[in-house]
């Protein structure tokens, strides 16, 4: 934990070309302090791992003999001296390795704070008991003698504050055991010889405005007045600058000197410290005192007699004294409104050229675009312009490089950005203009420069030049912000809550509908089957039809054989063929059997087991039977034979319909 | 049911004397949302949706505006609303999981079998209209095969009938159990949207039991249980408490 402190006094003491011992002791007990605290920090950093086992196993009996947090306020000395340095310290005991928050100081009016926080923690763990300490250390200087009381510090730690005791120190006007190293340094100083020195050595700060714009320059300048001869001097303490970013001059190695008469005496004066400040900040703003060290030489006022010089020290003492500045105030103007987007700090008077390397590039080749601000101002705290790239240019966070001159009154210099950008693919490129605003101080207004705009001609670069590009280097569509998606504007149609398309009657009606036509169709299979399955009935009803026709070709045949005279015996055979036919069929039809299937005895016992009498069954035996043997004697058969065949044939079938259908 | 409709109709007349059909309504609606009025764009929508109607896209511009005017649960709500009307919708799947990623609560969900997962991603991804309109045409090849088959005048015909008819029957099967799963996942009553924005969930259905953990708006809560006004929920990563029913709206 370096602090800002810390940092100060480094600064002083690298420009001490020679310590005090009380001094390097002081720094080295400082140096001492800090380096055990980083060693401490160190140990437990890697004890952290450790830590952390023990810590889960220990869990339930730390938190067991875990002690109650405290906050506890010490010195390291008291009483303690005018103008030497103490360290106050404050504990936070068992609150944890985190530490606390919000610490608030007491009031310190009657110290200096030379500087501090820094911190250091510890951590204990004793047989399952775990201390642990946090330590914010302040090194102070007490500004004058008497008792003071240092009221109580607060502290937050695990959402609850804790305060410390007040108690009270002393300050004395020199500390008994430092006398002794006055003493090795040189002859005690006597306040006679503090008052003479105080008129004859003095720090002065001056700037060369007190009332100045955000981000103006301002020139701090420390000049040491001397009338005594100063052997060496030491930074001991730089001035406090909050709300400035500062720049300190180069300084000569050697302090050239003049003489400046002030109230009529004359002085040697040296500019030991010269700094350019830029206030950051609006508002009136303290320069803290500055504070060194000197090593001047004196002579006792007796012996200035010049009879006496001669026997006494020609060299005279050499003692420490301190000059200490008075502070400076000075009061920034905030910058006006409108400042232009762009504009971000930069204040004084600028120039600003941007330039790409070549013009005419190779995809997958990285080339530079430059840009550089010239001017004079608070160059270094100039951020990047911000350069707007075609898309498919991938870039990468600028380079930035200043060159400043801080040997000129007013800070000046350039600062510039290299930007590398690499273009993904080949064609026409725009780079838009570079935009940079400046607060101009002399015009008082703000100026937005801009620079022309670059064409790049991008071509096609070999494949093989880069082969880094590979597929994963292809970018997504990239997402400018997520919204949800706007609403429907289309106009929906609306259904009734709890309403269901399956519930609905026309959905309904619609399920009947193939429903209906099953059922229709299912009627219609079965009535085509019932009259496919009644082929008995069929053939019996149609029987006496199928008969008639077969009768009346026989007829037919007949009233040619009796007309035409021709008496030819095929006729007559296609006649009795006929009627036997007729006859065969009809008893097929009407006893559902087969022609095939059935002899004269057959019909006859099928038509007896029907009931048909038997004078019926006799006729059709001896008609069947005569038409067999007509068949092999044609030639026998008369026209009157054949015709009383027909007829008993019609007779016949008339009787069996008539019986069989009963 | 005529009743209900009947009553229905005249809260319809009540609350839009003004605008003649929900249709018009929700055109004004929508005029709101677009003049960024989105407060007065929800208490149109939900006069729409008192008038008794319903629809994926009224559900999904109900979201939109909650969402817009701050209301993140309520989106949610209404966004699960319209899931069930219109899964398919890319829109409101993307403010959905907008809408989720708002809500402070972190769920994860317990790891299921892949089977209820595959059941899931079927249901979801059709509506019921759809399933229902499937199943029916299916229905209907079903009935044409029975009867080609029962009338088709040669053997072949029939039995190509036949084997056709089958297969309509198996894939109806199929989008029959889809189309209950679905009415069931429609009808559901058990899912729940957390529209406090703070609730705390209790050990037992009583104010004075011990606190369980603490939920947040937008939480999709499953209901297991209900005594009195309490509900029992349980989240999708397990955790079982119960709570306050007023806390929640079933989706």
């Amino acid at each position: 934990m370096v602090t800002s402190g810390f940092t100060q006094s480094l600064r002083g003491t690298s420009c001490a070309t020679k310590q005090s011992p009380s001094l390097r002791k002081r720094l080295f007990r400082f140096f001492e302090s800090q380096y055990r605290a980083e060693s401490r920090k160190a140990v437990l950093r890697s004890a952290r791992n450790d830590m952390f086992v023990i810590t889960l196993v220990l869990l339930f009996t730390v938190s067991a003999f875990a002690q109650d947090p405290s906050f506890q306020a010490s010195v390291d000395k008291n009483p303690v001296a005018v103008d030497d340095r103490f360290t106050l310290s404050f504990a936070l005991n068992n609150a944890g390795m985190g530490g606390g928050k919000n610490l608030k100081l007491p009031n310190l009016d009657k110290f200096r704070i030379m500087m501090g926080p820094s911190t250091s923690s510890s951590m204990q763990i004793i047989n399952g008991a775990v201390s642990s300490s946090v330590t914010y250390s302040y090194v102070l200087q007490p500004k004058e003698v008497g008792k003071f009381t240092i009221s109580a510090a607060s502290i937050e730690a695990d959402g609850k504050t804790y305060t410390s005791k007040p108690f009270t120190i002393e300050v004395i006007k020199r500390s008994p055991q430092q006398k002794p190293q006055k003493a090795q340094q040189g002859l005690s100083v006597n306040a006679g010889v503090q008052e003479q020195l105080s008129n004859n050595i003095f720090l002065r700060a001056s700037v060369d405005k007190s009332r100045l714009m955000q981000g103006e320059q301002v020139n701090l300048v420390y000049k040491l007045y001397t009338r005594v001869s100063v052997q060496n001097y030491n930074l001991t303490k730089a001035p406090t600058m909050t709300g400035f970013w500062s720049e300190d001059a180069d300084m000569p190695k050697q302090i050239q000197l003049s003489s400046e008469t002030i109230n009529g005496k004359q002085f040697q004066v040296g500019v030991i410290k010269r700094t350019a400040l830029f206030p950051t900040q609006s508002g009136t703003l303290e320069i803290g005192p500055m504070e060194i060290t000197t090593l001047v030489t004196v002579r006792d006022r007796r012996t200035w007699d010049p009879f006496d010089s001669f026997f006494n020290d020609p060299f005279g003492r050499q003692i420490e004294y301190v000059v200490k500045s008075e502070p400076v105030r000075i009061k920034v103007d905030p910058l006006p409104a409108g400042a232009p987007s762009s504009f971000k700090g930069a204040v004084g008077k600028f120039t600003m050229n941007a330039k790409v390397d070549r013009q005419n590039t190779k995809t997958n080749e990285p080339m530079s675009l430059k840009v550089t601000i010239n001017g004079t101002g608070n160059i270094k705290v100039l951020e990047s312009p911000a350069v707007e790239l075609p898309t498919d240019f991938e870039q990468y966070t600028p380079k930035v490089s200043d060159n400043i001159n801080r040997r000129e009154a007013k800070v000046s210099g350039s600062k510039t950005f290299e930007y590398i950008l690499i273009p993904r693919y080949p064609g026409k490129k725009t780079i838009k203009p570079v935009e940079f605003s400046y607060f101009d101080l002399e015009k008082s207004q703000y100026i937005t420069l801009k620079s022309s705009e670059i064409e790049l001609n991008v071509e096609q670069g070999a494949a093989g030049a880069a082969p880094f590009v590979s597929s994963n280097l292809r970018e997504d569509v990239q997402l400018l912000s997520q919204d949800i998606r706007f609403i429907k504007v289309a106009r929906p149609s609306f259904t009734r809550q709890g309403e269901y398309l399956h519930t609905s009657g026309m959905f309904i009606a619609m399920m009947l509908l193939p429903l209906a036509g099953l059922a229709g169709a299912f009627v219609y299979a079965c009535q085509r089957q019932a009259v496919m399955s009644d082929i008995v009935g069929y053939r019996n009803r149609q029987a006496i039809k199928v008969a008639k026709r077969g009768l009346k070709n026989a007829e037919v045949l007949l009233n040619q054989v009796a007309s035409g005279n021709d008496g030819s015996s095929e006729k007559k055979i296609r006649f009795y063929s006929e009627v036997a036919k007729s006859m065969w069929k009809y008893l097929g039809d009407k006893l559902n059997i087969q022609q095939a299937d059935i002899s004269i005895d057959g019909a006859v016992n099928a038509l007896t087991t029907r009931s048909v009498n038997e004078e019926t069954s006799t006729a059709l035996k001896s008609l069947l039977e005569s038409c067999e043997m007509a068949r092999f004697a044609p030639t026998s058969l008369s026209l009157d034979t054949m015709k009383t065949t027909y007829d008993d044939a019609s007779k016949i079938i008339v009787d069996l319909e008539r019986t069989l259908k009963a | 049911m005529m009743k209900r409709f009947s009553i229905l109709t005249v809260f319809l007349v009540a609350t839009l004397a003004f605008a003649e059909t929900p249709e018009q309504y929700f055109d004004l609606a929508n005029q709101a949302y677009q003049q960024s009025k989105f407060a007065e764009a929800v208490q149109k929508y939900e006069q729409i949706l008192q008038s008794g109607v319903a629809g994926g896209e009224l559900y999904f511009n109900l979201g939109n505006a909650y969402y817009k005017s701050g209301n993140v649960s309520k989106a949610i709500l209404n966004y699960e609303r319209a899931l069930k009307l219109m899964p398919n919708d890319d829109d409101l799947r993307h403010n959905l999981q907008l809408a989720n990623l708002m809500i402070t609560d972190k769920i994860e969900p317990t790891p299921r079998l892949f089977l209820w997962d595959w059941w899931d991603s079927i249901t979801s991804s059709v509506s019921l209209r759809t399933v229902t309109w499937l199943c029916y045409c299916l229905f209907v090849l079903v009935i044409g095969a029975i009867i080609l088959a029962m009338l088709a005048p040669s053997y072949a015909k029939r039995r190509i009938a036949f084997v056709g008819g089958l297969a309509c029957t198996m894939l109806l099967i199929v989008g029959l159990v889809v189309f209950i799963g679905k009415l069931h996942q429609v009808n559901t009553t058990d899912t729940a949207i957390v529209t406090a924005n703070i609730t705390t969930v209790k050990n037992s259905p009583d104010a004075k039991s011990s606190d369980a953990f603490v939920l947040h708006g937008g939480v999709k809560v499953f209901i297991t249980d209900k005594v009195n006004d309490w509900i029992k929920i349980r989240l999708a990563d397990g955790k079982v408490g119960w709570m306050e029913q007023k806390a929640a709206e079933i989706i």
